[in-house]
């Protein structure tokens, strides 16, 4: 049986329970334990990551290998054995994105990437050197003005 | 707020399975040792606060659209193997 929820960005909509991830922990700061992947445009590098607790709260996400060439993830090794990660599990990454009306405005946070896999999303700090909380999302598709070198 | 005072080597315990050990008193820098459960989480508050805070920009800023006429991406693979919700961004939120 789908799950109901109406979300005050899109009205009513169903949701397949297969397709909810787990947030033990919610995202860091806000609450919701039950999130699942939104799209209203499946060809659109944003997905909506929607809490399914709080119908009032979802936030736009994205691959961040779509915009980032060298990004990476490094987990605390205490991060890594907590949540029983290795180097093995394939795990899909997603950053936030803070939307705006100018393109040269979005920002993603590298620095606390969402990993998701096995129906199960954790919210980490990310180790790796370089990391930026608001990194611009187009500088580097749209040219050379966001090439760190 | 409780104000406790500690020296090096003593610790604190919350409730029953967090252990803030005092390691090392220098100057203006005190050292702490955690010792608690997988399923606590224990950040920096600066950093807590602004991921936090970036978090809550995201949920914010955004409305229901996102620009669909984008720059070329790089590369994607994640996400592909996830399965989403296709949503109509023209239905009318139930909140105006």
């Amino acid at each position: 049986m789908a799950l109901a929820i109406e979300s005050t960005r899109f009205g009513h909509v169903e949701i397949d329970p297969e397709t909810v991830i787990e947030f033990p922990d919610g995202l860091i700061g806000l609450g919701g334990t039950r999130y699942a992947l939104l799209t209203s445009d499946p060809t659109s590098p944003f997905l909506w990551l929607h809490c399914i607790d709080d119908p009032s709260l979802s936030l736009p996400v994205t691959d961040p290998h779509r915009f980032f060439s060298d990004y990476e993830v490094e987990l605390l090794d205490e991060d890594a054995e907590r949540l029983g990660l290795d180097d093995a599990t394939p795990v899909d990454v997603f950053v936030t994105v803070v939307a705006s009306a100018e393109l040269s405005e979005f920002t993603a946070n590298q620095r606390a990437p969402i990993l998701v896999w096995n129906g199960q999303g954790h919210q980490i700090i990310n180790q790796a050197p370089g990391t930026d909380l608001r990194a611009p999302l187009f500088a580097e598709v749209m040219g050379s003005a966001g090439d760190p070198s | 707020m409780l104000n406790i005072t500690r020296r090096r080597g003593e610790r604190v315990v919350l409730g029953d399975d967090v252990f803030i050990s005092i390691l090392e008193v220098s100057g203006q820098t005190v050292r702490l040792g955690i010792d608690a459960p997988r399923s606590v989480r224990v950040y920096r508050e600066e950093i807590w606060l602004e991921v936090k805070r970036e978090n809550e920009a995201a949920a914010q800023a955004a409305g229901a659209s996102l620009p669909t006429d984008l720059p070329a991406p790089l590369k994607s693979d994640a996400g592909e193997s996830l399965r989403s919700t296709v949503v109509n961004p023209t239905s009318p939120p139930s909140q105006t």
